[in-house]
């Protein structure tokens, strides 16, 4: 039997973070992995991330991935695929499943990051070929270049339902609609906006009644929910759509651990049945810790730092380094964790409708129950301000843990300061470049560069652009205003792209000065076929 | 339609093994050689990969991460393969699952 210092159960986020660390300080590790390839969820994730620079904040969840293997690679961490283990038993004995064969080993600590798996609501319908998880889709078109359908409805508006909707179009699919049963948008405000302003409706306190098809998903019906979650009679509503996405939430899958016998605990705050541990993922079995979302779920940045958490908490616990060390290396490592759970999404605040933002500015109900701000709203945030000349429109109205904007200004026009969730003030003393590099930098592409004195009687406006094909210079279409209405024509008057941008593209639009802080979007094509 | 993504905005374009021939049911299909065996199914416009046994349900991709074990279909005369998760090869024989084989079988009344 071969035996290690430590096993990780499971390669994605914290797995590898986890790994990183203890192999940094001296111990034998292997990590376990049922799949065909290394990172988890992470290879799907396109999107930027949000946080701050520490977590890798701006920088796609896919390059994430790279750098973890990188460094698991470079610490000289084993890592095992096609590998599912199967059983975690007394004096850390663990059993292995590769090909059709199972194998014995042992190792003196044991580390279970194991992640969580997509939960479902079943509805009339819901097993057809045609809907599937939202988690799926991303893996059809992120991984494996393939669209899971042409029209999505998706259910469900956490984070993951919002960004999944995003890169549905980007991938070149239609959204019909993003539906939820409760009565507001459940992820961040900057992400629905996105979808808003392209004219993606939102359905809220409605859920399907029924997928149609008879071997395959050919429409949808939807209606809306009363306060003891029943339909309303006469609120139907129906969508072609051959594909229904679901991202209902996520399970944490702490099977492991409990058949090894850990004590765990019912927490639907922390998303179902989780095991109970300490600070440093230590469970109530000596020697068996948890990192990520197997022990609650959240997003991946604070997976990868619990992650680094028990790697350094297991290389004390079996000598490597002394408790001195472990209290240094983890006191950095806590607070960002903290950092990453605060504001108005963290889990005290779940559920609830916060009334003002930390700074005391009225929260945009809008942006809760339509899925964008109106002007009138934005303008009253210290991130939108009018000035002479072109100047950053920052519509970012919730304390969401981020800053990237702050670094990216070269001139310091944007402040959030040491506290990460605090919103960004736009200085007026400070004179803007015009550089774009915070359009690029905001993962919630909530920043606009605003010129009110762009040519007489047009302002150009900057936003960002990430889709297929990109228009050119030149380019007649429409501007979309917040909701995603065409509220005027305009001309693209230049595109920028940077290796510096990481394919967030500068879409600089002409429109009429009184719709300078109005359009939030161009779309281009004919306009004659609409007018 | 083709439901192969050319370029993506972010990713660029798609990188791919070369082309393959494999067979479906009784057709001869295309795909690309690694790729999961649901993804070229689904380009070749295959929705269905089972019918279930009491109900002949129509199951097809769920999870897209070999957890559900809703896409499994017969690969080469072996039942309940994850089609999400394994890699297509050429000349790959990939048959529709009726409960837990290639043919339908029908139980006698009384038997579910």
């Amino acid at each position: 039997m071969k035996r290690y210092d430590l096993i990780i159960v499971g390669a994605g986020p914290s797995g590898l973070s986890a790994a990183i660390e203890a192999a940094k300080c001296g111990l034998k590790v292997t990590v376990f992995d049922e799949n065909t390839n290394p990172g988890g969820q992470l290879f799907k994730q396109v999107h930027k991330f949000f946080g701050s620079k520490e977590h890798k904040a701006k920088v796609r969840g896919f390059r994430i991935g790279y750098e973890l293997l990188e460094e698991a690679n470079k610490v000289g961490v084993e890592v095992v695929l096609n590998a599912t283990v199967a059983g975690l038993f007394q004096d850390k004995e663990v059993t292995v499943k590769i090909r059709d064969a199972i194998y014995h080993y042992k190792a003196d600590s044991v580390i279970v990051a194991t992640g969580a798996a997509e939960n479902t609501v079943p509805f009339a319908g819901w097993t057809l070929p045609g809907v599937l998880g939202a988690g799926a889709a991303q893996t059809m078109m992120n991984l494996h270049g393939i669209k899971p359908g042409n029209k999505v409805l998706m259910l469900g508006t956490g984070n993951v339902g919002l960004v999944v909707s995003y890169q549905l179009l980007q991938a070149g699919c239609e959204v019909a609609a993003l539906v939820d049963a409760g009565s507001k948008i459940g992820g961040y405000g900057v992400h629905a906006a996105k979808l808003a302003r392209m004219g993606v409706p939102f359905y809220l306190s409605h859920t399907i009644i029924e997928a149609e098809g008879i071997d395959h998903v050919t429409g949808v019906r939807i209606g809306e929910v009363d306060k003891s979650w029943n339909i309303i009679p006469g609120t139907e509503k129906h969508f072609a759509v051959d594909t229904i996405c679901m991202a209902v939430g996520l399970s944490p899958m702490a099977q492991l651990l409990n058949m090894a016998g850990a004590q765990m605990e019912e927490n639907p705050q922390k998303g179902g049945c989780v095991p109970i541990c300490n600070a440093y993922g230590e469970t109530s079995i000596e020697g068996v810790f948890v990192a990520g979302d197997v022990s609650g779920v959240e997003e991946a940045s604070s997976a990868m730092i619990e992650g680094r958490i028990a790697g350094v908490a297991v290389a004390e616990y079996l000598g490597f380094i002394n408790k001195k060390e472990l209290t240094d290396k983890v006191e950095q490592l806590e607070s960002a964790l903290d950092k990453l759970r605060q504001g108005m999404f963290a889990l005290e605040n779940r559920g609830k409708i916060l009334e003002k933002t930390e700074e005391g500015y009225d929260t945009s109900m809008n942006l809760l129950y339509k899925g964008f701000c109106t002007e009138a709203e934005a303008e009253k945030y210290p991130g939108v301000t009018k000035q002479v000349g072109v100047h950053a429109v920052i519509e970012c109205l919730q304390n969401i843990p981020c800053n990237p904007c702050q670094d990216a200004c070269p001139r310091h026009c944007i402040k959030i300061g040491q506290r990460i969730t605090s919103l960004p003030v736009v200085d007026k003393h400070k004179i803007c470049s015009g550089c774009g590099l915070c359009v690029a930098a905001c993962s919630g592409q909530a920043i606009f560069l605003v010129n009110e004195e762009y040519q007489d009687g047009y302002a150009s406006i900057t936003l960002p652009y990430e889709f297929l094909p990109l228009p050119s210079k030149g380019d007649i279409g429409w501007a979309l205003d917040r909701g995603g209405v065409n509220v005027c024509q305009s001309e693209v008057v230049s595109v920028k792209f940077s290796p510096a941008f990481d394919h967030t593209n500068l879409l600089t639009i002409k429109v009429p000065v009184e719709m300078a802080m109005k359009a939030r979007f161009f779309k281009g094509g004919s306009c004659h076929a609409q007018d | 339609m083709n439901m192969r993504i050319k370029e993506h905005p972010i990713l660029g374009k798609i990188q791919k093994g070369p082309i393959v021939t494999f067979y479906y049911d009784d057709k001869e299909l295309e795909g690309y050689e690694g790729e999961p065996v649901a993804v070229a199914l689904r380009a070749a416009g295959v929705m269905v990969h089972r019918h279930t046994q009491k109900r002949l349900a129509p199951r097809g991709v769920f999870c897209a991460i070999g957890r559900c074990t809703d896409c499994v279909m017969v690969i080469d005369g072996k039942p309940n393969i994850r089609t999400c998760i394994t890699p297509l090869s050429a000349g790959m024989h990939v048959q529709t699952q009726y409960g837990t084989s290639a043919k339908f079988v029908k139980k006698a009344e009384g038997m579910e």
